[in-house]
């Protein structure tokens, strides 16, 4: 047996290393998801002037509402599983695996910190570093398609249709902006890796300034946060839910099966919020801390312990990716829902040709600055 | 003739079109809204009901739970007539009348039951009332109640007067005045 241990030393101490960071980022990610339900209604309700939820207790005990999420989720369990007669049975079962599965693959690609080192082994703080990260991300996003349609489609219901429809539509033309305002960042930091990015990003401009994304492509970061919150099918493009009018694609589903379609929506915001972070806000990096301490611009330095340093990291990712959650719930809870053409022309019209037109001017900069 | 009103929408200058700067501006006001509440929970006009009650805004006359009044000798003031149940759109009043064995001419309720969980809150008993006797002034909002039963008002919790009240109006005193004179009591 020990042999066995030693002999395979390798590959079992990276699964196990593989096994724990999944648990823990995907725990930490799903529990961060539950309370993004309840914080959707306590933001919405601060910033509306209200009080929001605050009555869901345990033993008399309700902390201003955090029990929320647990009363949504025993109250969705309890629901009755309703199927339409009509509806294609086995693909609207498959509908919400098809919503919830390649958002959750995504997180496996997200560099959440450097690496800490454990017992001597260097351990990465990222589940799968992928060389070709982004365009698997892209290709995953765009599997989430499936769920929309599949669970409108197999509804055999005219609204459940028009919102697949909807949905359909906006998704692919976005996913082509999406795609497109990250190829000036893969010019800039010749590499397709998110962990490579982040570490790019670990620089100073000027020598003060952060080389984070967002420096380099501020053009790109506005195009990419208008496309990614389209994308994630929220107001002000909810036209894919509409609920004043069509309800939408998860109009015939109910209980866990509709649970599935909203958690996976507000997993694709906490994504969505990740990818902004580490595409555009430096992921783990925080200005002027290397891997030894501080150093700042002016010279001062402040030697830190790994640990610490790592810690500060990972906590640096986490404070950017709730930053970035806020922001997409105040701008829900902010802006009016487009009309359907309105939003088509702002895609292709504006978007696109903008796009295209930021990779023309990070090919010219690139080529001026002789780093292409 | 239909009257046709032009509007005279102003077209979006450049600024406008891009959209960016106007929601740059919407979001600065909702983000206002939200620390301010944020840091000054106790700005928030919501009252937790029904755990805390304010005393109703303004001079408007709402109307609010239904009472009975009381005359002066503590008996209702109403007589049993039905006419408010009869009234009630909602079917949420019952009435059950009996007579005074000392007076045959005026007849009470024995029972005089209100489901509040069913009443509509329209004030047609109020109005359908010749005694006077039902009033919805008690500024107490119904509702909010763990159970049905909770809801339910019956004769003594419907009996009361508002402060300085007991009073002798009304068509049955006038009678019970008469009553009550012919056997010397008054």
């Amino acid at each position: 047996m020990m042999e066995f241990f030693e002999a395979n030393k390798d590959i079992l101490l990276f699964a196990g290393a593989a096994g724990a960071k999944l648990a823990v980022f995907l725990g930490a990610v799903m529990g961060f998801t539950a309370l993004m339900t309840l914080a959707e209604r306590k933001v919405s309700a601060l910033m509306q002037d209200r009080i929001g939820p605050n009555r869901a207790s345990v033993f008399g005990f309700a902390f201003n509402g955090l029990f929320q999420p647990v009363a949504d989720a025993i109250k969705m369990i309890l629901k009755e599983d309703f199927l339409p007669g009509r509806a294609e049975k086995l693909l609207f079962t498959l509908a919400p695996f098809f919503a919830l599965v390649p958002v959750l693959a995504l997180f496996a690609l997200i560099p959440f910190g450097d690496y800490v080192m454990v017992y001597g082994y260097q351990v990465e703080l990222q589940v799968a570093d992928l060389p070709l990260g982004l365009f698997f991300v892209l290709a995953l996003s765009g599997l989430a398609i499936y769920g929309v349609f599949l669970g409108g489609w197999a509804s055999k219901n005219n609204f459940a249709l028009l919102g697949a429809l909807r949905g359909a539509a906006q998704m692919v033309s976005y996913e082509v902006v999406l795609g497109l305002t990250l190829v000036g960042l893969m010019m800039i930091y010749g590499s397709a890796s998110l962990q490579d990015m982040v570490r790019a990003q670990g620089g100073l401009l000027f020598g003060f300034l952060p080389a984070w994304g967002v420096v380099y492509q501020p053009f790109a970061f506005i195009l990419f946060l208008v496309a990614s919150t389209a994308e994630n099918k929220r107001t002000p493009f909810d036209l894919v839910e509409g609920e004043s009018e069509i309800i939408g694609y998860f109009l015939e589903y109910s209980s866990m099966r509709f649970a599935a379609f909203m958690f996976a929506e507000f997993i694709e915001i906490v994504l969505i919020s990740m990818l902004i972070a580490t595409l555009f806000f430096g992921g783990w990096q925080v200005p002027y801390l290397y891997e030894t301490g501080f150093l700042f611009p002016g010279g001062a330095e402040l030697p830190l312990n790994h640990y610490l340093v790592s810690a500060m990291q990972v906590g640096s990712f986490a404070v950017k990716t709730i930053f970035f959650c806020w922001f997409s719930l105040v701008v829900r809870w902010t802006l009016p829902r487009f009309r359907f053409d309105q939003m088509m022309n702002l895609c292709w019209k504006a978007l696109l040709p903008l796009a295209l037109l930021n990779i023309l001017a990070t090919g010219a900069a690139l080529l001026y600055l002789g780093k292409l | 003739m239909i009257s046709v009103k032009k509007v005279n929408n102003k077209p979006l200058n450049l600024l406008e079109r891009i959209y960016l700067w106007e929601i740059a501006r919407g979001l600065l006001v909702t983000t206002g809204h939200f620390f301010t509440n944020l840091f000054n929970p106790a700005g928030i006009l919501t009252v937790p009901y029904p755990e805390k009650t304010i005393p109703l805004p303004g001079n408007a006359k709402f109307r609010t739970r239904h009472r009975l009044k009381l005359r002066s000798d503590g008996s209702p003031k109403c007589v049993a007539c039905f006419l408010c149940q009869t009234a009630c759109p909602a079917y949420c009043i019952h009435i059950e009348a009996a007579e005074y064995t000392e007076n045959s001419v005026e007849k009470y309720p024995a029972v005089f039951d209100i489901d509040l969980s069913r009443c509509v809150v329209c004030g047609m008993c109020v109005e359908a009332c010749p005694e006077d006797a039902i009033a919805m002034d008690t500024e107490e909002l119904p509702g909010g109640a763990l159970g049905r039963g909770e809801l339910l008002l019956n004769k003594e919790s419907l009996l009361r007067n508002l402060p300085g009240e007991p009073s002798l109006l009304g068509a049955s005193n006038r009678l019970a005045g008469e009553y009550l004179k012919s056997r010397g009591e008054r």
